[in-house]
């Protein structure tokens, strides 16, 4: 027990508790657990609630239209966390390597942290419009035909760049801090035995700053499910032809746009379980993997 | 493992020394290297700012439309497209809306979550780390995943269409809780003990002592806090019907349509752009030290 635990008025406690917990379970445990609830009804705006049992999830499993923008989600987040995390790593890696000057570098390039997320989709949107992108002519020079308002994967990569782009901030603020917090002397002996740099990165750093890693897959991962809605929203709306079209982006479309509240409530009971494997999975394999100090 | 490293890397080390590296060599490859990490940081830096450096001279231009690297001069229409889309196409109340929401729901977390710390650092009381496990809990409930109950239930509550709907879900904050705790247990427990025998109350303890202490803390939090919100997309644009209450980001988007009819539909998006940037983007460079500390600590 806790030496900072002096006081013990019960009452006192719960009502200090009181504004959490009646905020957490009413907009937050009460509504996941009436999604739970509302994905056994069809349930629309019109005809009401009506009892359909596994009805919703039956349609799931037998849509194929699904299943593709489930495999399109995996895909999406992957690459965005493997292409945050690389690019954040050769960043704060670089910034960390400097001697002078590196706060300004690092103001310079942790600011996107900042950047609203339907910002950087409309900048990217115009960056790279098909017609009017500023490099969209000289890409087309090269002998590519910049199309990605029907071109599927061009599309695709579109969004993911601006994905990308927009979460690499976040990340050097943590590896840049962890950076910092690796040993001195461990830097030094590595850099007088002439061990390269990159191999310094990769056999000394890494692994010792894996636990910031571990936090980073975690929180880049909801960030590729959630965080980007905006970007498909404002870019893509999904297409061309659902190319775009990620679970988050799909799960709106049919609450508010075709107003299945039921249908979508399977949608968002699946969406949740499957964001919550994951996570698991990544702490139990971050477990056996990761170095936490010591 | 890191043993086993280290000693290896140390008898290396005494190797290359024993080998007679002369001292000026080394500083001069130091020197080269140095030059040459510059440059490279400084092209990536400067890739990942242009995007936005595009935006804001866009932003200066009358004509929005820019096809080629020579078009990406400044223009001199700064102040008019500012002014337009502030004043002419009302881009001044998303703002306002947008900044209500956010310095309401930073205020309120940081209220909700100091009491809640308070009691679990502070208080003795049963089923405590149950308590604690239920508002951590929450952090494997985002926004998307109980969007659509959230919604009816908003609407069932008479506050559709209000302040209350994008500002009273946000209250509660794991993620708060959690680093207020974790920096109240930083701080020495003879500090309380004395304050229980000056006769000093929990309230006034918090306001007294907690909140002076925690200073650089709560600003970081009150930081992250101000971005996360500020940045709101899908839950505004599901709940808020009204154009007149919508949001910053949203209004972007109504922006883009309003916009779309004249010659200047991108330079104003673009100001539109820039204008919604800058707020969060002050704050980050103004507190930025508190923020790292902040940081340092969530990774814990």
């Amino acid at each position: 027990m806790s030496t900072h635990e002096v006081f013990t008025d019960r009452l006192q406690a719960g009502v200090l508790l009181l504004p959490t917990m009646v905020v957490s379970l009413l907009f937050l445990y009460y509504p996941t657990v009436r999604a739970i609830g509302l994905s056994f009804y069809q349930a629309s705006l019109a005809r009401g609630d009506v009892f359909v049992g596994l009805e919703n999830y039956r349609r799931l499993a037998g849509s194929t239209e699904y299943l593709r923008s489930v495999l399109l989600s995996v895909l999406f987040a992957t690459c965005v966390v493997v292409g945050v995390m690389a690019v954040a790593l050769c960043v704060s890696f670089l910034i960390h390597e400097i001697e002078v000057g590196k706060g300004l570098y690092l103001v310079a390039v942790i600011w996107p942290y900042a950047l609203p997320p339907a910002v950087a989709g409309l900048v990217f949107l115009f960056i790279a419009h098909p017609n009017i992108g500023i490099f969209t002519s000289y890409i087309e020079a090269l002998g590519i035909d910049v199309n990605w308002f029907s071109n599927g994967p061009q599309a695709f990569v579109v969004v993911l760049v601006a994905a990308v782009w927009k979460q690499i901030g976040y990340n050097v603020i943590f590896m840049t801090a962890a950076l910092g917090n690796v040993p001195e002397s461990l830097t030094e002996t590595a850099e007088l035995d002439g061990v390269s740099r990159t191999q310094r990165l990769l056999r000394v750093y890494v692994p010792i700053i894996s636990p910031t890693l571990v936090f980073l897959v975690i929180m880049n991962t909801i960030y590729g499910f959630f965080g980007t809605f905006a970007m498909v929203d404002l870019m893509t709306k999904g297409g061309p032809a659902g190319a775009t079209n990620i679970l988050i982006y799909d799960l709106y479309r049919t609450a508010f746009q075709f107003y299945e509240f039921g249908f979508a409530s399977a949608k968002s009971v699946v969406l949740f379980v499957a964001v919550g494997l994951l996570m698991y999975g990544q702490f139990r394999l971050s477990d056996r993997y990761a170095y936490y100090g010591g | 493992m890191l043993g086993s490293l280290l000693t290896a890397l140390t008898a290396a080390a005494e190797r290359s020394r024993a080998a007679g590296r002369t001292t000026s060599d080394r500083i001069r490859r130091f020197e080269t290297e140095q030059l040459t990490l510059h440059v490279l940081t400084a092209t990536v830096v400067f890739l990942i700012v242009l995007p936005v450096l595009i935006a804001a001279l866009v932003s200066t231009k009358r004509a929005g439309i820019v096809t080629s690297i020579a078009d990406l001069a400044p223009g001199g229409h700064a102040l008019s497209n500012y002014r337009r889309a502030l004043i002419g196409l009302e881009f001044w109340r998303y703002m306002l809306n947008s900044f209500v929401m956010s310095v309401a729901v930073v205020v309120g977390k940081l209220i909700v979550s100091l009491l809640a710390a308070l009691v679990i650092v502070y208080y003795r009381f049963p089923y405590k780390n149950a308590v604690f496990l239920f508002i951590l809990f929450t952090l494997l409930l985002p926004v998307p995943v109980r969007f659509v109950p959230l919604y009816r239930l908003t609407t069932e509550l008479g506050m559709g269409n209000t302040i209350f709907a994008i500002t009273v879900p946000y209250l509660a904050s794991a993620t708060t809780v959690f680093i207020l705790r974790q920096h109240f247990l930083s701080i020495p427990a003879s500090l309380v003990e004395t304050a229980k025998v000056d006769g000093v109350g929990p309230l006034r303890f918090l306001w007294s002592v907690l909140v002076p202490m925690s200073r650089a803390v709560l600003v970081g939090v009150s930081v992250i806090m101000f971005v996360y919100t500020w940045n709101q997309y899908l839950w505004p644009l599901v709940i808020i019907n009204a154009e007149s209450l919508q949001v910053a980001q949203v209004g972007l988007s109504l922006l883009r349509g309003q916009a779309s009819t004249g010659e200047v539909a991108w330079s104003m998006v673009m100001t539109g752009s820039i204008l919604t940037l800058l707020p969060p983007l002050a704050l980050l460079v103004l507190f930025r030290r508190q923020l790292l500390e902040t940081f340092t600590i969530q990774q814990k």
